[in-house]
């Protein structure tokens, strides 16, 4: 088999029975309920795109492992050009979509599962990494889409997994068998997980000796028994199924539609099982993981904020604002600020490093500091486009009533800009601003890719603070003072 | 491996990577070989310029490991790969680099 079509992502879901439950009701096809196929055409576009010949250079690449021409979302990185297309290829979605395109988070749990099975491998003596290279090579040839899932539901966060009341409130190994390990537990807001074939499941936090039956790490499909899904709610949903003008991004929706994946003794056989004990991994695993997956915000963001742009533009456009020197210099500081996005996911790919397994990383660092300026600069942006677009945003009149017998007519006067443009051109824009800017769009930008204080965590533990402190102690004439090596 | 402690005085090039924010420090390793060759005498370290190198230590400040080219590396027979707190890809802290970097040179030089 050979890279999917869109089109035939979408029959592959319509094969798979995934246990979905969404406002009370079980879900029968993701491909086909109007809750989820905005997020399916989002998904389908990372297929598309690869096949475009404007875009095949960033979506597609060629298998360490075959030599075949595959997604670039089942590719593992093996060089800095590797990493630098996965932020390029992120932006060009961000444009396309205007929403999130969920693919990353499998993709950044593929890479860094690859590299940590090979160093347990070289310390434990197992075989987690042929496993893995197995599963991975399934994934290329059949372009899968899988989910990455990591955070746990944590319950009190004082305590250790361990120490938990409820021992299901991180996932863990509740029996191993002959054939395989039984599972409890659940995911929480697991991006693209019921559009996924399926689940790469990793744990979510160091752990000691105590939580060893906590450090599992594995692969489930999607309709595996004793795999449940339930769908967030999201800003104004309900007019995914009521409404098509007033979504503001009707194809590809607001985000990328997340849900919360519960294991209910699920079993996962031997071969799709990664890490299963192996406790002084699992920080290892976790920070892999996230330096991926923070590397990615200043691309998929960036490319977002180009649509925001664009959209804050012509609507300037619309209303007649778009000379006043105030908005031109708004608009400037939108693209500052999404450009300097960019440099950090950019730098953080460049700074990247080979690992034991031979694949590559991004450097951890900038990684890190690229999703802290993430959870600032894309509020901001968001802000000056809110300001730009006016308290319409919030209260303008909806499509049903804009074609209303009886009041259609005032809508459409009344809500107006300049004279030789379409009432409904403005309306599309400000819906669109308000899908990007109002709710839960803005919330991804905080905390996905993990909350801020998890990347203040990780920039301190990275800081090296006793260096800066010599550098100053050099300039000052304190203490022995460095000679250059002559 | 072609050289040898006792055959001859065997030549050791380092490499920096340029230094722009490194990790750890490097020239603590420098200076800790530069004592070796005055303390035990079996290698000498000679400029990267000169022919016939044994071993070429390059020096990364950090895992991106800027120094680590193959042009370098193929200015000697052997090369060791500092790059931040590690040892040819294996995890050595900031403290123990200058003596794992001779030891590794050591067993080099004796293979």
């Amino acid at each position: 088999m050979s890279m999917m079509t869109g089109k035939e992502y979408r029959e592959s879901l319509r094969k798979l029975k995934p246990e979905i439950y969404y406002l009370g009701e079980k879900i029968e096809s993701v491909a086909d309920h109007p809750a989820f196929v905005p997020h399916v055409n989002a998904a389908a576009l990372t297929y598309d795109m690869a096949l475009a010949p404007e875009f095949e250079e960033l979506l597609s690449a060629t298998s360490h492992l075959t030599g075949e021409k595959i997604n670039r979302y089942t590719h593992i990185h093996h060089s800095h050009d590797d990493l630098v297309k996965k932020v390029k290829m992120l932006r060009a979605l961000g444009q396309q979509t205007g929403s999130c395109f969920q693919r990353c988070v499998g993709h950044d749990g593929l890479n860094s599962v690859y590299s940590i099975t090979y160093d347990i491998d070289q310390e434990m003596g197992t075989d987690y990494h042929k496993r893995l290279v197995s599963l991975l090579k399934e994934v290329q040839s059949k372009d899968l889409m899988i989910s990455g899932a990591m955070t746990d539901v944590k319950g009190d966060r004082r305590l250790s997994p361990s120490q938990q009341k409820d021992p299901d409130l991180y996932v863990h190994v509740v029996e191993k068998k002959k054939d395989g390990i039984v599972v409890s537990g659940a995911k929480a807001h697991i991006t693209g997980a019921v559009n996924s074939h399926g689940h790469l499941v990793m744990p979510t936090a160091a752990m000691k000796a105590e939580d060893a039956d906590y450090a599992v790490c594995f692969y489930v499909p999607v309709d595996a028994p004793g795999v449940i899904h339930i769908f967030g709610r999201q800003t104004n949903d309900t007019r995914k199924c009521n409404c098509f003008l007033d979504q503001g991004n009707a194809e590809y929706g607001i985000v990328g539609g997340e849900a919360l994946i519960v294991f209910d003794k699920a079993f996962v056989p031997w071969e799709h099982v990664f890490m299963c004990g192996e406790y002084e991994f699992a920080y290892e695993l976790v920070e892999r993981f996230a330096t991926a997956h923070r590397q990615n915000y200043g691309g998929c963001k960036t490319g977002l904020a180009d649509a925001l742009i664009g959209a804050t533009y012509a609507l300037s456009q619309v209303q007649g604002t778009d000379r006043a020197s105030h908005v031109r210099d708004k608009l400037v500081e939108m693209v500052h600020l999404t450009e300097t996005l960019y440099c950090c996911s950019i730098a953080c790919s460049c700074q990247g490093y080979a690992l034991p397994a031979g694949s590559y990383m991004a450097d951890p660092l900038l990684a890190n500091v690229t999703k802290l300026n993430v959870t600032r600069h894309i509020y901001e942006i968001a802000r000056l486009a809110q300001d730009i677009t006016g308290g319409m945003l919030a209260t303008a009149p909806s499509e049903m009533d804009w074609k209303d017998k009886r009041v259609g007519k005032y809508v459409d006067k009344y809500m107006k800009g300049v004279a030789d443009v379409p009432t409904e051109t403005r309306m599309r824009l400000i819906r669109l601003l308000e899908a990007m800017t109002c709710g839960t769009a803005l919330v991804e930008s905080m905390h996905g890719a993990g909350s801020p204080q998890a990347q203040r965590i990780m920039i301190e533990r990275r800081a090296n603070l006793e260096r800066k402190k010599r550098l100053a102690e050099k300039l000052a004439k304190i203490g022995e003072q460095p000679l250059l090596v002559c | 491996m072609e050289v040898s402690k006792d055959s001859r005085k065997v030549k050791v090039a380092l490499k920096y990577c340029g230094s722009c924010n490194p990790h750890v420090d490097l020239t603590k390793i420098a200076r800790h070989l530069a004592k070796v060759v005055v303390e035990q005498r079996y290698f000498q370290l000679v400029p990267l310029s000169e022919d016939d190198i044994d071993v070429v230590v390059i020096l990364c400040g950090c895992p991106r490991a800027c120094g680590n080219k193959e042009e370098i590396r193929a200015k000697a027979k052997q090369s060791l790969v500092v790059a931040g707190e590690s040892l040819d890809g294996r995890a050595v802290s900031e403290a123990n680099l200058p003596s794992t970097v001779e030891q590794k040179l050591s067993e080099i030089l004796d293979s």
